[in-house]
């Protein structure tokens, strides 16, 4: 991949960083910060935002070409799952949205620019106005894309110099997303650097981590916890610790008319980034009593991720990961010999897909990459009972039940401690305005300057 | 039912008694037409076992029913379809009548809700002895009544459901050694622990020279090591003493790369790195697995083994260290996509077909990462198959 070196993740492999190379970079962005960024409206940052996305939802664009010719290689996801995971991250960064978003977060549009008072302001004759960090250091997790690129945008809305640190081997898309920036904008991209090396190198992260008054992360909550462990005392820090999610189905949308349309969209969930998002199902609860019976509703899902390997192939496993894969169905296949209880459908000769129904309604864990689980239940409250042991954990709940239920369900779920509820198909793709495992993401960034007349 | 097992037991240990006698087992493996005698031998007894086994093992034939295979489409050991290791926690997979299993081995690791069982009884146990025995004598590479006995695991009184102990209990009344030789202990809860002074006291038996052989598990070898070094104490142990590892952690102490392991023991025990000798074994099979050093290269293929390369006398050699079994065990990778074996050097999943598992399951099917490495293996890791029930642990964890 031919691209210019502007961004250290453009170095050759074979160039090693230094601490003093990070501590060049750091103020670089800093200046460039200031120079570039500071004084920008959010207008004309949104304007670039969406001109890119603009640019990377046409098939012919040369970032995109990129990201599915050399993605299916380097990430594991084939191109047509590449495809799909960026129209739906790109289609939502619109004027509107942006404008909602903000709306949303700081109550009013022009927060970033100017002393804006909302009505309960007014009364209190007050104003406020919010500021970003100076320096934003996100260390991005690997598993997919979209979640490097969302903190992007959103360090670009708080005006901040950013610095990506990605997993090992997770660079192309954030690199690319930000070449493609520079094609713009190229001032912009100079507020921003990406690089990659493997986590928890302490001489690379300690320049970082000093020259950063705020840091996301994002990854297993021991890898969040050893971060902030090594954070100065001055810098603040959003973990994003690893969630799970499943879906639940209720008997009442399992009609025979209604089911194939359940199963196209649990099937979306399924297959959306290879399963491997934290918003992605670990298992589908079916309630029982539907005309479609739940070992039915799995036959249906086995059926339709034939279909699905067909159009938009899983992506290439490691062997470690292709031995779990196995070693898991060798398990339920020796159970659903011994029993009625436990079934499996798989792909053959690939470990593509994967679905297993079994009676346990204990909350499973999957070992993903397609590995999809299905368990009767009688009800909501019968899943939660057994999902016990992921709560606190869960992140979405994706429903198929009937529409004057969902609020009902969804309070339910609330209560319980889920974060986020979405229809049955969606679970894999939260809009812009979603709030990142129940925290605003943009507004947890943001220093309030009260302003009182 | 199980008499026609007993005679076919018999029959394995005549071919063991075969192919293990000094005159073949240095050669067989070597030379080509010993070895297709005993390629030819072993499929022959191992399409004979299936056969039986099918018969006589209730669960085991429920699982050849699912995936439509009968004795009658079995023609080659290949063929014949593995269990997961897993089956053997939540099944019977036995010949023997519950009234015959004398004795059950478990899989080891303190936290496992669930252990593995593998049933014996006095045939299958004389069996496993007589497979362990000369595999063990041929990888030592010296005569076993060269040495001296030191086991850090406990007795086997103490742990009656250790396969492991029972081997190493097996080699101590073969060497004619007292219980002072295991200086393992087993806490209140169960785990196992190290009587150091115990152990410092056979290490350091200043009168004799004589070699000793020394036997423990990863996790019994870091306790030793820790404590060595806490006490700060370097031994230089006779020379061609040997030191067999096996095994991993689970849990029972911190976990240390394997070169790292090795090189502790070259250092605090004084023995060198060709000495040490590492097992490959588990309560689900009968024989064993062992990983030498010989310095030998394989069929011209370089193996880079955990991206070390040994220099010897100026010129590159690569360390050929790899796990075999005997001649009456075979190991197959295949690859976890499709299940055909895997090509020279490529990583998949460990099989294993253990003729001298008579009455279980020869055919086993481990959640073991493994290099295909000639007529052995390079083991790699493992596959998280774990968990499948439930959810204990968080993702990330």
């Amino acid at each position: 991949m031919n691209l210019p070196n502007y961004f250290l993740a453009d170095l050759p492999p074979e160039a090693t960083l230094t601490p003093a190379l990070l501590a060049e970079a750091a103020m670089t962005l800093r200046r460039n910060r200031e120079t570039y960024l500071l004084e920008r409206s959010t207008e004309q940052i949104v304007r670039v935002l969406v001109e890119v996305a603009e640019n990377w939802m046409q098939p012919e664009n040369k970032f995109r070409r990129l990201a599915e010719e050399y993605g299916p290689q380097v990430l594991g996801f084939s191109a047509a799952t590449l495809r799909r995971g960026l129209d739906n991250f790109f289609k939502q960064l619109t004027r509107e949205n942006f404008r909602a978003w903000l709306k949303q977060e700081l109550g009013d549009e022009r927060r970033l620019d100017e002393l804006v008072a909302s009505d309960a302001e007014v009364e209190s004759g007050r104003a406020a106005i919010a500021s970003g960090p100076e320096f934003l250091v996100h260390i991005a997790a690997g598993n997919i894309p979209n979640a490097a690129l969302m903190s992007i945008v959103t360090g670009f809305l708080t005006r901040s110099a950013q610095f990506v640190k990605c997993a090992r081997g997770t660079t192309l898309l954030p690199r690319l997303f930000a070449h493609s920036i520079y094609e713009i904008d190229p001032k912009l991209a100079a507020c921003l650097e990406i690089a990659e090396w493997r986590g928890g190198d302490e001489h690379l992260e300690h320049v970082l981590f000093a020259a950063a008054d705020w840091v996301t992360a994002t990854g297993s909550n021991e890898t969040l916890y050893a971060i902030r462990q090594r954070l100065p005392a001055r810098a603040k820090f959003l973990g994003y610790g690893h969630r799970v999610s499943f879906g639940f189905i209720a008997n009442e949308v399992l009609t025979s008319f209604n089911a194939k349309k359940v199963v196209a969209r649990a099937a979306d969930d399924v297959v959306a980034w290879d399963q491997l998002g934290c918003l992605s199902p670990h298992v589908f609860y079916v309630q029982s009593g539907g005309a479609i019976a739940p070992d039915q509703f799995a036959e249906h899902l086995a059926a339709e991720l034939v279909q699905r390997e067909a159009i938009e192939p899983r992506g290439r496993v490691p062997a470690e990961v292709a031995a779990t894969i196995a070693s898991r169905r060798a398990i339920y296949e020796m159970r659903a010999a011994h029993s009625s209880e436990t079934r499996i459908w798989q792909s053959a000769e690939t470990t593509a897909w994967t679905v297993v129904c079994e009676a346990d309604p204990q909350f499973p864990q999957s070992c993903l990459h397609r590995f999809i689980h299905i368990r009767p239940v009688a009800d909501l409250e019968e899943v939660l009972r057994n999902a016990d042991n992921v709560r606190g954990y869960v992140s979405t709940v994706g429903l198929a039940v009937p529409d004057h239920r969902v609020a009902e369900f969804a309070v339910r779920l609330a209560r319980w401690g889920a974060t986020r509820v979405c229809p049955l198909g969606q679970m894999q793709e939260p809009p812009l305005l979603w709030r990142h495992d129940g925290r605003p993401a943009l507004a947890d960034l943001i220093t309030w300057t009260d302003f009182e007349s | 039912m199980t008499t026609e097992l007993s005679v076919f037991a018999a029959r394995v240990r005549d071919h063991i008694g075969f192919w293990s006698d000094e005159f073949f087992l240095g050669d067989a493996t070597n030379d080509p037409a010993y070895r297709k005698h005993m390629d030819i031998e072993f499929g022959g007894l191992a399409v004979m076992l299936f056969t039986l086994q099918y018969k006589n093992n209730p669960a085991y034939q429920r699982l050849c029913h699912v995936r439509g295979i009968k004795p009658s489409h079995v023609n080659h050991w290949t063929e014949i379809p593995c269990v997961p290791t897993a089956a053997f926690k939540e099944l019977e997979l036995t010949c023997l009548h519950p009234e015959d299993r004398t004795h059950v081995f478990h899989s080891s690791g303190t936290t496992e809700q669930r252990p593995s069982r593998h049933f014996h009884n006095a045939d299958s146990l004389a069996l496993y002895e007589a497979s362990l025995w000369p595999w063990l004598c041929e990888n030592l590479r010296l005569r076993i009544s060269d040495f001296r006995l030191l086991s850090l695991t406990p007795l086997a009184e103490q742990t009656p459901h250790s396969s492991l102990v029972h081997m190493f209990d097996y080699v101590r009344r073969k060497m004619a050694e007292s219980d002072n030789a295991f200086v393992g202990r087993v806490a209140e809860d169960g785990s196992w622990y190290l009587d150091f002074n115990a152990a410092l006291s056979v290490l350091r038996n200043g009168s004799s020279r004589k070699p000793l052989l020394v036997l423990g598990t990863a996790f019994s070898y870091v306790h030793l090591l820790d404590e060595l070094e806490k006490q700060n104490i370097r031994l230089m142990l006779p020379a061609n003493s040997r030191v067999l590892e096996t095994g991993g952690y689970k849990g029972r102490s911190r976990t240390m790369p394997k070169a790292e392991l090795h090189q502790l023991i070259t250092e605090r025990l004084g023995v060198s790195a060709e000495s040490i000798i590492c097992e490959y074994g588990m309560s689900e099979l009968s024989s064993q697995a062992y990983e030498v050093s010989d310095g030998r290269e394989v069929s011209g293929v370089r193996y880079q083994v955990s991206g070390e390369e040994l220099h010897v006398s100026g010129k590159t050699e690569v360390a050929t260290r790899r796990f075999r079994f005997p001649p009456w065990a075979r190991a197959r990778v295949i690859s976890p996509e499709n299940g055909r074996e895997v090509g020279e050097g490529e990583v998949g999943l460990l099989q294993v077909f253990d003729l001298a598992n008579v009455f279980s399951v020869q055919a086993i099917q481990t959640e073991d990462l493994a290099r295909r490495c000639g007529d052995g293996f390079e083991l790699i890791g493992r596959a998280s198959a774990a968990e499948a029930r439930g959810c204990s642990l968080m993702p990330g964890n």
